[in-house]
């Protein structure tokens, strides 16, 4: 298994992925710096980062981080997509369910980055704007593993359709097609909770209930968010099992 | 040259879904707002007095992400098509200049999507009738709100179709489109002179005429310049 992940992890390395990582914190920070929240809410008796986290957080969860995921997934197929990389690496003393979980680990590992370099273009928006409330790092913290974990789902059902998929443009038009819509599901009681496209939102949004370790409650996080991870995983799972190459 | 080398494209395109997505952008735009009228209509009726021009202002508060986030993936897959196979160089080795084969690829995608903001209009002009909205039916800012953000987009078409057919790998024109996106989301605290402003149409002095004017002016001189690099680029 490691030595398939290691294997995964020297291609990559030539996949050009580390301007595509980058491209977080540069929105994080586009977005904190535009942003002007502070003049609407000066006066309003709240820790300043709060309103730095607002703004972030909803243009980052709610478009940039389910649409990222697509691009990781289809970046992390390229070599397989390409004049028969898919026959080269089976034929490897390797199986396919392990080349499917080793491909959705280092995905995963690799959003995870990404959101540590975003956690870091928060904390540089604060100090551009010289905040001097304390940094609330325990929410700071809920919001930015929430946001990973939220991840989950999507980036399974985008590994199942980058697999499927030859071109890139094919599975980011799935992965569109599902997002956009959550920009209305959010402002929805009733749908808002069930979308898993609006999750890594829910996750981020700082404003949710701090009791339990996220901001969701632990039903919504377990049925939402964890059955449609077992869905979408199982199904590219089995599909990659299937597949013809 | 021009005719044969755009039926060989329109040929290309068949099966691949990318008429599918033209259909599926303005049906996915007005099917938004079928539910959000459907789930408070009488809310929504009662904002504001101008039925019809509330209703335009909702179906325009999604036509420029979907149509940036089009234009990123009809331009990815017009490239794919030629980079999966590496046909490029087939194709570039028949008696055609490579000026007419960017026009071509350049020609189809613009085609597309007038296809699709005319689909816009029909549907809109379709769904504002079924909400019954009141007479007299606004046609002139019905096709404004439909033809005017296409057009202002011409500049993020040419720029994707530059980076898409210059880029072997599309993870890097697919991440432009993105960033895209988040900057026509936010584009109210954008500045004038980004492109990805001008599909909104809010500029400084109100004028949506300005977007579309500087829209197919940028919009002919990146393609020029796409063009031009493109003519230069080795063919790997």
């Amino acid at each position: 298994m490691s030595a398939i992940l290691r294997a995964e992890w020297f291609k990559l390395h030539k996949s050009k992925m580390v301007p595509i990582i980058l491209a977080g914190p540069v929105i994080g920070l586009f977005i904190g710096l535009s942003a002007n929240l502070e003049d609407n809410m000066s006066g309003v008796p709240i820790n300043e980062w709060y309103i730095a986290l607002f703004s972030m957080n909803l243009t980052y969860a709610l478009l940039f981080l389910p649409l990222i995921t697509g691009v990781f997934a289809s970046l992390i197929c390229r070599y397989e997509h390409q004049s028969g990389g898919w026959k080269q690496l089976l034929a490897l003393p390797v199986t396919r369910g392990k080349v499917f979980i080793a491909k959705y680990v280092l995905i995963m590992l690799l959003v995870m980055a990404m959101q540590l370099l975003y956690l870091c273009s928060v904390f540089a928006v604060g100090l551009i704007k010289g905040y001097t409330d304390p940094f609330p790092m325990e929410i700071v913290w809920k919001s930015i593993m929430g946001g990973w974990v939220a991840t989950l789902p999507l980036v399974a059902l985008q590994l199942w359709m980058s697999i499927m998929f030859k071109s890139f443009a094919a599975p980011f038009a799935v992965n569109v097609v599902f997002t956009l819509p959550s920009i209305f599901a959010i402002n929805s009681e009733r749908i808002g909770p069930y979308y898993p496209w609006a999750q890594p939102f829910s996750m981020m949004y700082i404003g949710g209930s701090t009791d339990d370790v996220f901001f969701v409650p632990w039903e919504q996080l377990l049925t939402v968010v964890g059955g449609g991870f077992i869905l979408f995983f199982l199904g590219g799972y089995f599909y990659f099992q299937r597949k013809a190459i | 040259m021009m005719g044969k080398l755009l039926t060989a494209d329109f040929l290309k395109i068949k099966r691949k879904g990318l008429w599918f997505l033209t259909l599926l952008g303005p049906i996915g735009v007005v099917a938004l707002q079928m539910v959000n009228y459907g789930v408070r209509k009488d809310y929504l009726l009662q904002q504001s007095d101008d039925d019809w021009g509330y209703f335009l202002l909702n179906i325009h508060s999604f036509t420029p992400l979907a149509i940036v986030l089009g234009i990123a993936i009809l331009t990815s897959f017009m490239a794919s098509i030629e980079n999966e196979t590496n046909a490029w160089k087939q194709l570039i080795a028949l008696p055609v200049s490579k000026l007419s084969v960017y026009l071509s690829k350049f020609t189809v995608l613009a085609i597309l999507l007038f296809l699709s903001s005319t689909l816009l209009m029909i549907f809109t002009l379709s769904y504002g009738l079924f909400l019954n909205l009141g007479e007299p039916v606004p046609y002139l800012e019905l096709a404004k709100f439909s033809y005017f953000p296409a057009l202002a987009a011409l500049p993020i078409l040419a720029l994707q179709l530059w980076i898409a057919s210059v880029c072997h790998n599309q993870g890097i024109p697919i991440t432009v489109g993105i960033f895209g996106v988040i900057f026509a989301y936010s584009s109210y605290v954008l500045p004038d002179w980004m492109i990805w402003k001008w599909p909104s149409l809010m500029n400084q002095w109100d004028e949506p005429i300005i977007n579309v004017m500087l829209g197919v002016g940028i919009g002919i001189l990146l393609y020029i310049v796409g063009m031009i690099d493109f003519a230069r680029r080795d063919v790997k």
